[in-house]
């Protein structure tokens, strides 16, 4: 009888065991080449939105892009300086702050780089939202950083040809080249009141980002490298402004323990009495 | 020798044979319930798809009840199926081993309770989901149309020279995809080599999407993130009929035939 018992505890272990492991959630595979998302972690110091060096931005998770020369539309180019940016992001619930970081031989008056976000409900193509053939798309909002010019323009688009600078400028910047790496920093206010034009960023939602970088070095035949479609690119990718931690998982649990323990005691009371009766 | 192996394994035998006929109903449903996880978890992939946890999960239950049913049936075999779990959940005159394990399954169980609701409380914060499908059903005027071009080697190099021209930087000068301006790009641009791609499409299909590029595309194909131009703007009709000869002929792929 002894050994039935044992190998049952052994056996109800086993199946726990197993359960366990049904539960288990599957690991992610982690990207080792490349990243999906642009994660800005939630930070309670002031945010750097003025200072591409600044130390605060070790602590933002750094994300990784391929980009591309931009080949979708006439003028193309077939070969881009720019081949990655990295970029990180920081926010503290009502501001956020985002640093590209690339490698760039030199340092030109034309340089220059982009962030581009959807705007609305509507998905738009990552190509300056341009119409698409059997879906309605819409605007993109472009924040669009010059060195010449040493400013952040708030844009949008839809559609070739329809880039405008919009009336109300919302998003600062500030670009710092040091030892042939660009770091140029964007910020804004997570939300704005022009619902129509701006992308709207709320805390925990996955909303998409798009970039482009501008080689704006002069060659000697007097043309810019890179300008205008001219350009490197990357198409849609994610950015999160990261939640606030949430307990109440911890919460549930010790609810979810405390009901398990008071189950067994249950149980075991009734065993005891049955068994005495 | 070789017999002595062999009657040390009749004896094993006869011995878990007696061993399964003293545990009784409740060993014996432990014991399918073990082996049926195994079988599922790990043996059934060996021949299909991997089977989702929780069709596991559902199977266990009704194998579990289905043995709870069964062991309730008179009340020897209900005395024989729940007297060792009363007995060792009693906790009365048990010493050593016994007394840790019962310790050990009280303090385990509710930590088990708290981990799997914590697990499945906790917010998600991986990107949505992304099933975008590869290869959706093209407009009605773009089904069944036939290249009006004749398939000469002329042609077939003509193709080859424009496929080099205009869409060998993403779809590579090799056909597989990895063109020098294909890495930004998110889907990456198709592998015409690869037995996947153009082998499993007609003529009339490609000539669709050379047409009218990734934004021609239908909402399961997400336009929105494709770099595929849309060439119908930029070349005429023949250069991409010929384009898509060339493709065939540099992939070594043949169009897919319906008969």
């Amino acid at each position: 009888m002894r050994d039935v018992l044992r190998l049952s505890i052994y056996s109800l272990g086993v199946i726990g065991g197993a359960f366990f492991m049904t539960g288990l959630p599957v690991a992610q595979p982690t990207m080792a080449q490349e990243s999906v998302a642009v994660r800005a972690p939630l930070v309670k110091e002031p945010l750097p939105a003025e200072d591409p060096t600044a130390a605060a931005w070790n602590t933002a998770p750094r994300a990784e892009f391929p980009l591309s020369p931009q080949v979708h539309w006439p003028t193309r180019i077939g070969e881009v300086t720019v081949k990655s940016v990295k970029a990180r992001g920081l926010h503290d619930g009502k501001s956020l702050a985002v640093l590209l970081e690339y490698a760039d031989p030199t340092e030109d008056p034309h340089d220059a780089a982009a962030l581009e976000f959807m705007v609305g409900d509507k998905k738009a193509h990552f190509a300056h939202g341009q119409p698409m053939a059997q879906v309605e798309g819409g605007p993109v909002n472009i924040w669009y950083w010059k060195n010449a010019s040493g400013k952040v323009l708030d844009m949008n688009a839809q559609g070739f040809g329809t880039l405008k600078v919009q009336a109300q400028q919302d998003v600062k910047g500030k670009g710092v080249y040091q030892n042939g790496t660009w770091k140029v920093v964007f910020s804004r206010a997570l939300s704005t009141s022009d619902v129509e034009h701006d992308v709207q960023i709320e805390p925990g939602e996955f909303i998409n980002v798009a970039f482009a970088i501008w080689d704006g070095k002069k060659l000697e035949s007097g043309d810019l490298k890179e300008k205008g479609s001219e350009k490197a690119v990357s198409s849609w990718w994610y950015f999160r402004a990261e939640p606030a931690p949430d307990y109440s998982g911890y919460l549930y649990a010790a609810l979810a323990v405390g009901l398990a323990v008071g189950f067994q005691f249950v149980v075991i009371r009734k065993l005891k009495k049955g068994r005495s009766a | 020798m070789k017999g002595g192996l062999l009657l040390k394994g009749e004896v094993l035998l006869k011995k878990c044979g007696v061993f399964l006929n003293r545990g009784g109903v409740l060993l014996k449903g432990v014991l399918l319930i073990v082996g049926l996880y195994l079988f599922l978890k790990f043996i059934l992939p060996l021949f299909t798809a991997p089977l989702p946890a929780n069709l596991i999960f559902l199977y266990l239950a009704l194998t579990v009840a289905g043995i709870v049913i069964f062991a309730t049936l008179s009340s020897e075999s209900t005395e024989e199926f729940f007297g060792p779990i009363v007995r060792f959940l009693n906790g009365e005159r048990q010493t050593g081993p016994m007394k840790i394990a019962r310790l050990l399954v009280l303090v385990l169980f509710p930590l088990l309770v708290g981990w799997q609701t914590y697990t499945s409380t906790v917010p998600s914060d991986m990107p949505p989901a992304e099933s975008r499908t590869i290869h959706p059903a093209p407009p009605g005027e773009f089904v069944g149309l036939s290249n009006p071009i004749p398939n000469t080697p002329e042609n077939v190099m003509m193709g080859k020279g424009l496929f080099a021209a205009f869409c060998s930087p993403c779809h590579g000068a090799n056909f597989d995809g990895k063109g020098p301006a294909a890495r930004g790009f998110n889907p990456p641009p198709a592998n015409f080599v690869d037995s996947g791609t153009i082998a499993q499409l007609q003529e009339s299909y490609l000539f669709w999407r050379i047409k009218k590029g990734g934004v021609g595309l239908p909402i399961e194909g997400m336009p929105w993130k494709s770099a595929m131009p849309r060439w119908e703007l930029e070349l005429p009709d023949e250069w991409v009929w010929k384009i898509i000869m060339g493709e065939y002929d540099g992939a070594h792929q043949k169009p897919r035939t319906w008969e």
